[in-house]
């Protein structure tokens, strides 16, 4: 099958700083991808650069590689090639995207319900009262709790894993193809983690949309991944599924990774403390 | 684990923050805990319940609304400034974001050199010479101490940041999120060294985590708190083994199993943790824990 994302031989440079290095994989409808690596490895940045939002604000610059995009229409389009203003119809409507800390990602000044209505009214043409509907559909769709009351709340009002599902629903407000989450549930407590995560698989399944995951967690991988690229200063170290990854990695470095993860339950029957058994990887 | 008195023992410590209008917040409220010597205690429990102003608390960052710590015997959450300086030294703390804890415009050698000459352990060449064996001792070269802390990467700035804690030859180390921001690599790296460290020293740890996997992997005993109090604790393989209290269970429910072909279908849970505040005249219900098992307590549920 066609994939939905194609990013073929991407690299990113910032000055003379390579921090995406031929990077190319494949996402599938319905598919949910992990790019999972350290600080550095260059897997915000490769997100960053799908959205094409690398070039804003900052000096990243795409210096080669193809994002090819199969639109709703099923035209196929280089998203490298497009113009800032077409760009602007893709982002938050067929491509959607949430970040880490849900605070800084909300205006502070307006309610909640009003930023959401924004997505809708803006890409979907929707009047105030039909937008004010599908907030409501949305809130309920991500699980809030009285939906009606928290719409008028403003960001502040709300603990750190309300907020993400705000922008949970604000994402997926107009039916996006691909959802891209860079790290949604770092900044969250372990319990509202795993509430975040298990409603990321739901509504996989409720909207169809595939999911792009950046994160560092390879618990977070392992609880939500079918396939895995495992990335390592630019470069993709390994490419695999999930189960693969995990049961026989191949790499030196993954390998190396995995050696470092906690593991729940790997103590017992110890009444000492252990240290990690760690693998030596020389880069 | 620990031979004769515990070297820290912390008995009713609560400590209530004002927040207008008569209200209180309840951060610590009724904490009682034993840390034995050469011992790692965790605190563990969600963003809010009181585990980082526990900590503070028994160190007088915060000062006590009520309760003791007994620090070698010596009550320290009644004394006055000079007399608590000379018992600091025996008590550190190492924060989660070394970045912040370290002043950007001095070599990070002066901040390991600071306590030593604060606390009048050492003085010019010799201070330099305990510093390098200081940076020796973390795993970093000696010759480093001239740098700057934007020169490190993130887990070198926190073995500069223990370094720092040793300097005093502390007894009881607080690692309040010590290895939360860093890289898992590097993570368990540093936990590795807090480990050596602590068979060569004999120090006592008071581990404040959120990472359960983390916690069971270098603690000896384990309390979990929530709003405010403890609600389990005891040795680890209990904890993790035969979790008594709902509230533990939930917490070790969540944490996410690296093995994709463990992934448990989980409900869909929207609940969230209570407010710690309090209205004037108003507190919340002392909890009491009962012995289930030698050295392992648990809160009545209602």
């Amino acid at each position: 099958m066609e994939p939905l994302l194609s990013v073929r031989d991407l690299t990113v440079t910032f000055g003379s700083f390579t921090a995406v290095d031929r990077v190319s994989f494949d996402l599938h409808e319905g598919q949910t991808l992990a790019v999972v690596g350290e600080s550095g490895s260059g897997k915000s940045v490769t997100a960053l650069s799908i959205m094409r939002l690398v070039e804003l604000g900052t000096r990243g610059k795409i210096e080669n590689g193809e994002i090819l995009f199969r639109q709703p229409g099923g035209e196929v389009i280089d998203l490298v090639q497009q113009r800032e203003d077409d760009m602007r119809k893709i982002r938050g409507n067929a491509i959607s995207m949430i970040f880490q800390e849900p605070l800084t990602s909300l205006n502070p000044v307006y309610p909640v319900g009003d930023q959401v209505a924004e997505a809708v009214m803006l890409h979907q043409g929707l009047g105030k009262a039909e937008a004010a509907e599908r907030v409501l559909e949305m809130f309920r769709l991500v699980r809030i709790p009285e939906p009606e009351k928290r719409m008028v709340q403003y960001p502040h009002e709300m603990s750190g894993g309300m907020r993400q599902r705000v922008m949970i629903a604000m994402a997926l407000s107009c039916d996006p193809k691909v959802l891209i989450a860079d790290e949604p549930t770092t900044a969250l407590d372990v319990t509202i983690q795993a509430q975040i995560l298990g409603l990321m698989r739901d509504l996989r399944e409720q909207t169809g949309a595939a999911v792009l995951i950046i994160t560092h967690d390879m618990g977070v991988v392992a609880e939500v991944a079918d396939d895995v690229v495992v990335m390592n200063r630019a470069k993709v170290v390994e490419h695999g599924s999930a189960v693969d990854i995990f049961e026989n990695p191949t790499e030196p470095y993954t390998q190396a990774l995995l050696a470092s993860v906690p593991r729940l339950g790997s103590m017992q029957g110890r009444s000492e403390p252990a240290p990690f058994e760690l693998v030596e990887y020389d880069s | 684990m620990s031979a004769g008195t515990p070297l820290v023992e912390v008995r009713d410590l609560c400590k209530h923050f004002p927040v207008g209008a008569g209200a209180t917040v309840h951060a610590v409220e009724n904490v009682s805990l034993q840390v034995g010597r050469g011992e790692t205690l965790a605190v563990v429990g969600e963003s809010g319940c009181g585990k980082s102003t526990l900590a503070h608390t028994m160190i007088r960052l915060h000062e006590p609304t009520s309760g003791q710590v007994v620090l070698d015997g010596v009550d320290i959450s009644g004394l006055g400034n000079r007399a608590l300086r000379e018992h600091r030294a025996k008590m550190q703390i190492i924060f989660q974001d070394p970045f912040a804890s370290l002043d950007p415009r001095r070599p990070v050698g002066r901040a390991v050199a600071e306590p030593l000459l604060i606390h009048k352990i050492a003085k010019g060449p010799d201070a330099d010479e305990q510093v390098a064996d200081l940076f020796t001792r973390v795993g970093l070269e000696p010759d480093m101490m001239r740098q700057f802390p934007h020169q490190f990467s993130g887990g070198q700035r926190q073995r500069v940041c223990i370094a720092r804690a040793l300097a005093t030859r502390p007894e009881l180390v607080i690692a309040d999120e010590a290895v939360s921001a860093l890289d898992v690599s590097i993570q368990a790296q540093v936990i590795n060294l807090m480990m050596e460290l602590q068979s060569e020293l004999g120090l006592s740890y008071l581990f404040i985590s959120h990472d359960l996997a983390v916690v069971e992997r270098m603690s000896h005993r384990v309390a979990v708190m929530y709003l405010g109090q403890i609600v389990e604790i005891g040795p680890r393989s209990a904890i993790f083994e035969n979790p008594q209290h709902s509230h533990t269970q939930r917490l070790l429910d969540a944490v996410p199993i690296a093995d994709p072909r463990a992934r448990r279908d989980r409900p869909l849970l929207t609940d969230e943790i209570p407010s710690p505040v309090w209205a004037a005249g108003t507190s919340p219900e002392r909890v009491e824990l009962r012995e289930v098992d030698p050295g392992h307590l648990v809160a009545a549920e209602g």
